[in-house]
């Protein structure tokens, strides 16, 4: 047995005439948070949802610490704590009583149960509210109190689906100070379709695209590798007709708008575009090298934009 | 306990809202008060009936004087003559009329000495007049049974009989009622759960280890509760508005409380093979009324044809119908309703297992 906390293998399944997973390959080290990153329709919950058991796979085969999703679906989800992409919760119960039913369905013990509880509501900012029923909460508040209902049974591997979907950028951050908390204690996949989660949390990001996964890697090697151009900007004044020709006779790529120049080419010397720049006369105010983003990636290897 | 945890979470999830829980424990109240302002009238319905005693001894006397007019809606008539008897059915100035065989009166005699014997009376009605004749028969039926079965001495010149059912309409139609209110716990169970489907909620509980016949079973007992309150409130609205219990109230209320058991069965079974109460709710209908007309309680079910009678007592709703009046009107035991009650216990579990399997299979798709 291996040491790997998820292993999928050739995982399929067919809608119809929809492949909604297409054959996909992933292995997930334990206390690894991997960030599953793709547009709507990509696959990604429907990959989670046949690793927590929810739908049969089509073809192909994933364990989940160490059990088959196919043979002993009770196992995986004994072991499991899932938050999914609807705000799924009981309008009329509140954040106390959601978090004893879902520990007492795992069989949690009752002091522990308590403990814990408090625990995490206190962390979430939901203690004062914990008796208010649920469906008086904000979206942020049902968003925070839905994943810590994955975490109230201690659960070895956390699926966590699009946690922070429709949420003001404020209430998204303290939900990712959250997780990032248990990074490296927990075996974690996210899916979302905000670069910025996935590059702020993962320690690996797969780019899922119509059932595939198209790229594998850290942020920063899928960044770094999978762009083969690098582009500086520079705001300059006096950018001159001899200035621009003095760049487009050695770089590929020269583009001049209102004092700005973005200069593109395989290869990029910071120092010498700057040198270059000051021989031919201008004055530059600053100059930087764009950040590639996981956008330029994503467009890069699929030829469309990531959001919608 | 995981169905006890599941069951406290859904009674939570029904009792906090207002809506519902008036629905659930109004519903019945309004169902009975509508039905009693329905009935209630005097003049609801009244029969006359023609007598022809052939017998003629003091007990065929007692049985029309006494047992026959006793009963509010009824119009007794005496008549000397069969053949005048049936003109005045056909010219439609009685509804039916009875002939009472020479013997009647040893024939009673002998049970109220302890002895079987078989009573006979020939009835002659209207055919035409499904209710009204369907009423008459099950009239007849009831009274003469319950005259049979009085223990007084046999000198009954000396001690005037003296019936003590009398039977009404609400008699009469207080079961069929209550069991129609208990069909509709098949919507109300089927709900519960498609509601949770439809918000997703039971997608996450399935992340749990929580195992089908648990899921079922933690939605039934908040139903189990739901239908006792119900049955309670079905049982006194139809004894406030005038309905006898001869019998046990227990014993009424156990075969109430198994037919309960199969509604909510049934609902399970629908909850299962639908995604959203879109789907549920032609399917209950698609259940619950046709299942309605088979069970005997708007009409009785020995006016089917035979092969409708035999789907009909293939489910639990025409045997509730037949032993609630056994209990309620005519007093009778729980060693004569075993088979009854059996069946009924028998045919909830085996829905039950159908609504498990179903579910299981729709865990997973």
């Amino acid at each position: 047995m291996s040491t790997d906390a998820i292993q999928i293998e050739n995982l399929t399944r067919i809608f119809g005439n929809l492949v909604a997973v297409d054959g996909i390959d992933l292995s997930i080290r334990q206390g690894e948070l991997f960030a599953l990153l793709g547009p709507n329709g990509a696959g990604k919950t429907t990959t989670i949802k046949m690793l927590c058991c929810l739908l049969k796979p089509t073809g192909g085969t994933a364990s989940v610490g160490g059990y088959d999703i196919n043979r002993q679906s009770y196992n995986i989800k004994e072991i499991i704590g899932v938050s999914p992409q609807e705000t799924t919760l009981s309008e009329r119960l509140n954040a106390r009583e959601h978090l004893n039913l879902f520990g007492r369905i795992h069989g949690v013990d009752p002091a522990e149960l308590k403990a814990r509880s408090d625990m995490l509501l206190e962390t979430m900012g939901l203690a004062e509210r914990a008796k208010d029923q649920v469906r008086k909460y904000s979206g942020g508040m049902m968003r925070r109190l839905s994943i810590i209902i994955a975490l109230v049974h201690d659960p070895e591997v956390l699926f966590l689906d699009e946690p922070t979907l429709g949420l003001d950028p404020q209430a998204r951050r303290v939900i990712w100070e959250y997780i990032a908390r248990f990074k490296g204690k927990k075996t974690i996949l996210l899916t979302t379709h905000y670069l910025e989660e996935a590059d702020y949390l993962s320690d690996r990001v797969g780019i899922m695209d119509e059932g595939k996964i198209v790229a594998l890697g850290t942020s920063f090697e899928l960044k770094t590798s999978m762009l083969d151009t690098h582009t500086i900007i520079v705001y300059a004044w006096n950018l001159t007709q001899k200035v621009v020709e003095a760049m487009e006779s050695n770089y590929a790529g020269v583009k001049v708008t209102d004092g700005t120049m973005e200069i593109t080419d395989k290869q990029l010397d910071f120092k010498e575009v700057v040198d270059r720049l000051h021989s031919a006369g201008a004055v530059i105010r600053s100059a930087h090298i764009k950040e590639p983003t996981l956008d330029d990636v994503f467009i890069q290897i699929t030829g469309k934009e990531l959001r919608e | 306990m995981r169905i006890f945890e599941l069951a406290v979470r859904n009674f939570k999830e029904t009792y906090r809202d207002p809506l519902a829980l008036g629905f659930l424990l109004g519903f019945p109240l309004v169902f009975m008060l509508l039905f009693g302002a329905i009935f209630s009238s005097e003049d609801a319905a009244s029969f006359s009936i023609g007598v022809i005693d052939d017998d003629n001894t003091p007990l065929s006397q007692a049985f029309t004087d006494e047992a026959l007019a006793g009963i509010s809606v009824l119009e007794v008539i005496d008549y000397n003559d069969a053949a005048i008897a049936l003109d005045d059915l056909t010219l439609g100035e009685l509804n039916a009329y009875i002939v009472i065989p020479p013997g009647f009166g040893e024939q009673v005699s002998q049970n109220w000495q302890g002895k079987e014997a078989d009573i006979i009376l020939r009835m002659t009605y209207d055919e035409s007049d499904i209710m009204l004749t369907e009423q008459l028969i099950s009239m007849m039926n009831t009274v003469t049974r319950s005259f049979a079965k009085i223990e007084i001495p046999v000198t009954i010149d000396a001690n005037p009989i003296h019936i003590e059912t009398e039977i009404t309409y609400v008699d009469f139609m207080g079961p069929g009622i209550i069991v129609f209110g208990i069909l509709i716990l098949i919507p109300t169970s089927a709900r519960i759960m498609v509601r949770d489907k439809e918000k997703g909620f039971l997608a996450r509980l399935l992340t749990t280890p929580t195992r089908p016949a648990e899921f079922i079973l933690g939605y039934s007992l908040c139903l189990v509760i739901i239908a006792i309150a119900q049955i309670i409130i079905f049982m006194i609205g139809a004894w406030a508005l005038g309905m006898d219990i001869v019998g046990s109230v227990w014993l009424a209320f156990l075969v109430f409380f198994l037919t309960g058991l199969c509604s909510i069965g049934i609902g399970m079974v629908v909850a299962s093979l639908s995604n959203s109460e879109n789907q549920a709710e032609p399917l209950c209908w698609l259940f619950s009324m046709p299942l309605a007309m088979l069970s005997g309680c708007w009409f009785s079910i020995e006016m089917l044809p035979s092969y409708l009678r035999i789907i009909a007592n293939a489910f639990p709703y025409a045997h509730t119908i037949g032993a609630s009046r056994a209990v309620l009107i005519r007093g009778v035991g729980l060693e004569a309703l075993g088979g009854d009650l059996l069946f009924l216990a028998g045919w909830a579990v085996i829905v039950f297992a159908i609504g498990i399997i179903l579910f299981r299979r729709s865990m997973r798709s």
